[in-house]
């Protein structure tokens, strides 16, 4: 590990050099929302240098002094380009497309060269506005969905939520809203995102080569960026959809200087439940619900310093009753996220971010039955901190560097139960108390004209503290024991370094090879019981039990663009390793956490992956959209599972295609589609029947040992937009001019599943019939989710 | 309790089932290897009981003739309780010793006058000498086709119930759940199991029920319980099938008379017992875990030897 560290300071130390250099650095916002630009470029064509915009509009580019012809470029804006006089430094904030009067005739993709020319490997942005467009489950657009139709990624099943990358499990993927991080981003059981689509501004999956600046999970970064606030003027928009509605408000704190934003959206399933399922039913009262909110505010406290306030509050709500049973069951689950983040510029080469956040998960599940009442609590509460430096000492480096602290709490089940006046004893409200941290530093750095290389390394420590009780289970003969701990013991501290480091090879026809190679420490896991993701899957903490999750990914890449950069192509070529990897004890049940560690429950093992993934976009034109086709093989092995002998994972899929096409003929018609096809995934089924005492019960064969059908699937949409501009006769001239309109407006029509495949969601060995009346028989059922849905949503804007 | 966790996941079932459509499909399950399954048991006063059978291929054809004929006959089989050791007899439903019927048909569930049309071949003794004591710990030997398979089981203690009462539901004055009053013994392991069985005649005058049937979710440790004392309430496991009327399912009516038989059993039993009733409630739901049922037998055979310990108390149905 020494020699690393050498290495990256060797080449930090030799390349560090400083000239006659002037400093040109800004923010770049949209001109007619205020918005800051992400990822904007910032170029100078006659040297050939450039920088690109950070998270917060920021960019930096030191450059031999002299005069420039400098281009400021933007997805969706018009380049601007200015002379700047370059003798000193200079500071330019850019309002991009202030003067835009057809915004809609700007197609030029601002940043055409990212996908060749940037050392991202594995990483894609994705467009809000595209994902706006795509076609939409019971018309609710949904980010994460459109992040399944990449390649590498998977879906965990019908409709879910889940997502696996490259072979690694759903919990792998540090999802980040504004920096704060979500553990649970799903609303009923994984068919809808939390994120609101029109809450969100940018979306960016990084799925191999991941940078030094994140850390904390093995497979992937889901980086969610929430919209800012319109801070020139206030507007409204919003949809009504079929099973929800949504709002937003936006508008300026105080203009120029500040913005707001607010969304909000609710479900109506418990309205249509409550009228389809009649007074004198049973079931009266069962329902469900689901809401969102998100709140956004900035505030420019001067030239160098800058606030932001984000929260998120999202709530799932059941209740389930049978009034003849005297049964209700009530399970209110959802997620509590707050940032709030201080931008400071040291100089003009020096930004700096510090971030502190919140993060509260919490399931909750109680029931009551007669007298006896039952609750079962499941949570996690994290407080964060982190502070990040960039430094653009010249135009052949940045540098970032950081630290990052989050305590944890852990409550994977807290359960209480009582009938009448007698309590039960459910044990001790389980709680897990952590502290994670890390350092990391990395720079972004030209070797030569055709080099650039991302180099970090990262450490990382987990401290796994008291007060905490641990539960020796007895045998069959001995009793069970518990060993206490106090608060500010330290049961058990791990640490690593995390090397990362990604190339990028540009090739004189433009094209370009890109490598990378990212080792990574996870410290938080999610156990889960079933083949199906539920909000009972519990979050836990590594421990002195349980060991933290540690991966390494090597990946390789062909980029290529064609027809003066419409068309994006690649080829990445990736194996993955993972160690200590946890699964459940066979035969565990979830009452087994209670009066017990759910550490003691689990099992630890590794895992595998590889694969191909081929890309082909179309970036721009009236037809865009992309095909993505992967290759792929996931296996587990486990010393205490499946006879110790390798399985493959539950979603190890040989073949994932996705083919995403748009067409827009017209302004004001969009028409889209989207087709995925995949193998099936694995399942344990029993293999065999036997009799014990009159009851028929199953024995199960190897580990995910059964495939399911193919899943393939056609949806298609399109959206008409209202008129954005009415004509007017200019009273000076005379001539007739087009005025932008406030109010717009757009249906968007879709239909998910549109030739009604029978996709497998699970399937299940059933037995019908009397076994002595001698009808009996044993079948495989296969249980399908969605048919063909129609959906209609209309949404506008003022 | 642990019926509210299975609630949930039969109620997630139920949700999923709601806006789904299920068919049947052939697909390959590959892992299929014969097993021997011993089911063995052992009750205070009762003589050992041993039936020797093989798993099935799970598309093997599921014919009743030839599975109820297809007990295993030719095993050695032996049980000591440490100072006594007998091994068992074969005997098989159409050639029973006069005067074992009645046992025999219990065991095996089978109406008494139908024992003769099979061919059913069990192990067990008329030796007294190693029927079932409170109190001792049985060991059982299983030789068959080259290969031994041994289990152990304990007869614990048993513990009786303080009191069985009916009493009407909410909203009823003629139907109610089977309530007891139970005293859990404080500082051990108590695990329970609760049958039942229908005092009544039918039309011809025969017994309705020739043995006890386990209720839902019939066994339950005193995990959550443990040294209380506290009411609480089964089902009726008779009262469900399409001829009962909705509003009288899972109630026993006014007047009904049952006998329940409460049994304890050690560790190694309840924890197959837990899992194989799991696996009853839970089939064929998707949030349910493929779970194989631990058996306590050594050697690789499917199945439980389980003693037991019950005590039984009569309840007739009147507040």
């Amino acid at each position: 590990m020494r020699s690393i560290f050498l290495v990256f300071f060797t080449l930090l130390s030799t390349t560090l050099y400083s000239q006659e250099n002037a400093t040109l650095s800004g923010y770049l916002t949209d001109g007619t929302s205020g918005e800051s630009i992400i990822g904007a470029k910032v170029y100078i064509p006659s040297i050939k240098k450039g920088a690109v915009t950070n998270t917060y509009g920021f960019y930096s580019l030191s450059v031999p002094s002299g005069k420039y012809t400098v281009e400021f470029r933007a997805t969706g804006l018009p380049t601007e380009v200015k002379e700047i006089d370059l003798s000193k430094d200079v500071r330019l904030d850019i309002e991009m497309g202030a003067n835009l009067q057809n915004i809609e005739e700007v197609v030029v993709k601002g940043t055409a060269e990212d996908n060749t020319k940037s050392t991202k490997i594995g990483q894609i942005e994705l467009d809000i506005d595209e994902i706006k467009t795509l076609p939409a489950f019971m018309g609710e657009v949904d980010v994460v969905k459109t992040i399944q139709l990449l390649p590498g990624v998977s879906s965990a099943a019908e409709g879910g939520q889940g997502f696996y990358v490259r072979g690694g499990g759903p919990d792998q993927n540090l999802v980040l809203l504004d920096e704060a991080v979500v553990y649970n981003a799903a609303h009923l059981f994984g068919f809808f995102s939390v994120f609101n689509a029109d809450a969100v501004k940018s979306v960016n999956l990084i799925k191999g080569g991941m940078p030094a600046n994140f850390g904390g999970r093995m497979s992937s970064v889901l980086e969610v960026n929430m919209n800012e606030g319109n801070n020139k003027s206030f507007h409204v928009k919003g949809g009504i959809g079929a099973i929800s509605s949504r709002i937003t408000v936006e508008g300026p704190i105080k203009k120029d200087k500040g913005s707001f934003v607010v969304s909000a959206r609710r479900t109506y399933l418990d309205v249509i439940m409550k009228a389809a399922i009649p007074d004198d039913s049973p079931f009266a009262g069962s329902s469900y619900f689901f809401y969102d909110l998100n709140l956004k505010m900035n505030y420019k406290l001067g030239d160098k310093d800058k606030i932001f306030l984000s929260g998120y509050y999202g709530k799932d709500e059941f209740t389930f009753g049978n009034q003849e049973d005297d049964f209700q069951v009530t399970m209110p689950w959802g997620n509590g996220i707050a940032a709030l983040r201080w931008n400071h510029l040291f100089s003009n080469k020096l930004f700096m971010n510090v971030t502190g956040t919140f993060t509260d998960y919490l399931f909750s599940f109680g029931s009551q039955q007669d007298e006896f009442q039952f609750e079962l609590k499941s949570g996690i509460r994290d407080f964060g901190g982190k502070v990040d430096f960039t430094y653009f000492p010249n135009n052949r480096h940045k540098i970032k560097w950081g630290l990052d602290y989050i305590n944890h709490t852990f409550t994977p089940t807290s359960v209480s139960a009582s009938q009448e006046d007698v309590v039960f004893d459910t044990g001790l409200a389980q709680q897990l108390f952590s502290h994670e941290t890390a350092a990391y530093v990395l720079d972004e750095f030209d070797v030569n004209e055709n080099i650039r290389v991302n180099a970090g390394l990262r450490y990382s420590t987990f401290a796994h503290v008291g007060p905490f009780t641990r539960y020796i289970k007895g045998d069959i003969s001995t009793p069970d024991s518990t060993i206490q701990y106090s608060k500010g013991d330290i049961l058990k501290f791990y640490q690593g370094l995390e090397p990362r480091v990604s190339l990028r090879w540009l090739l004189p026809d433009k094209s370009s090879i890109k490598a990378g190679y990212s080792y990574n420490y996870q410290y938080v896991h999610l156990t889960s019981l079933s083949a199906v993701s539920l909000p009972t899957d519990i979050w836990f903490p590594t421990t002195d039990i349980a060991q933290p999750q540690k991966g390494w990914q090597g990946s390789i890449g062909y980029f290529r663009n064609f027809a003066k950069n419409k068309y994006e192509t690649s080829v990445e070529l990736y194996y993955k390793g993972m160690n200590n990897l946890i699964e459940y004890k066979e035969g565990a049940l979830p009452t087994d956490n209670v009066n017990d560690n759910t550490d003691n429950l689990l099992t630890f093992g590794r895992g595998w992956s590889y694969g191909a993934e081929f890309f082909v976009k179309r970036v721009f034109g009236k037809v865009t959209g992309w095909v993505g086709y992967t290759w792929s093989k996931t296996e587990r092995q486990f010393d205490n599972l499946n006879n110790g002998e390798v399985f493959p994972a539950k979603y190890d899929r040989r073949h994932d295609l996705s083919v995403v096409v748009s067409y827009k003929p017209t302004k004001r018609w969009v028409f889209s589609s989207s087709f995925i096809y995949a193998t099936g995934n694995t399942l344990t089924l029993p293999s065999s029947w036997y009799v014990q005492n009159q009851d028929l019960l199953f024995h199960y064969g190897q580990r995910n040992s059964t495939r399911m059908a193919p899943y393939h699937r056609l949806d298609i949409s399109a959206t008409w937009y209202s008129k954005a501009y009415k004509e007017k006769v200019d009273p000076v001239t005379g001539e007739t001019i087009q005025v932008k309109k406030r109010f717009k407006s757009n249906w968007a029509f879709s239909i998910y599943n549109v030739y009604n495949r029978a996709n497998p969601y699970f399937l299940y060995v059933d037995n019908d019939g009397d076994f002595l009346q001698g009808d009996f028989e044993i079948k495989v059922k296969q249980v399908t989710l969605f048919p063909i849905i129609p959906s209609v949503t209309w949404n506008f804007e003022l | 309790m642990k019926n509210t966790i299975t609630y949930l996941v039969l109620f997630v079932g139920v949700l999923i089932g709601t806006s789904s459509c299920t068919k049947e499909v052939t697909i390959d399950i590959p892992g299929y290897e014969e097993m021997l399954v011993i089911d063995g048991r052992i009750e205070t006063d009762q003589p050992p009981f041993v039936l020797l059978s093989t798993s099935k291929e799970v598309y093997a054809p599921t014919d009743l003739n030839s599975f109820l004929n297809g007990f295993i006959s030719g095993a050695t089989i032996t049980v000591s309780d440490g100072t006594t050791t007998v091994v068992l007899d074969e005997i098989c439903s159409d050639n029973l010793p006069p005067g074992s019927e009645p046992t025999v048909a219990a065991l095996l569930g089978v109406p008494e006058s139908e024992l003769a049309n099979y061919h059913i071949c069990g192990y067990t003794t008329f030796n007294t000498a190693i029927w079932g004591q409170v109190g001792k710990t049985y060991d059982l030997t299983v030789e068959y086709d080259g290969q031994t398979y041994t289990a152990s089981t304990t007869i614990v203690q048993p513990t009786y119930l303080n009191s069985v009462f009916w009493k009407p539901d909410e909203g009823y004055t003629d139907r109610g759940y089977s309530w007891a009053n139970l005293t859990d013994q404080a500082g051990q392991f108590d695990a329970y199991k609760w049958e039942v069985k229908r005092i009544a005649t039918d039309t011809a005058g025969n017994p309705v029920d020739n043995n006890f049937t386990p209720t839902f979710s019939p066994v339950i440790d005193d995990e959550f319980f443990n040294g209380l004392t506290f009411d609480f309430y089964y089902e009726n496991p008779f009262a469900q099938g399409p001829e009962v009327p909705d509003d009288e399912l899972f109630y026993f009516m006014y007047g009904d008379t049952v006998v329940i038989k409460f049994s304890k059993m050690d560790k190694g039993v309840y924890e197959y017992m837990e899992k194989k009733y799991t696996q009853l409630a839970t089939a064929g739901n998707p949030f349910a875990t493929p779970t194989n049922i631990p058996s306590n037998i050594e050697g690789g055979a499917l199945g439980v030897w389980a003693g037991y310990s019950p005590t039984f108390d009569t309840l007739i149905c009147v507040p």
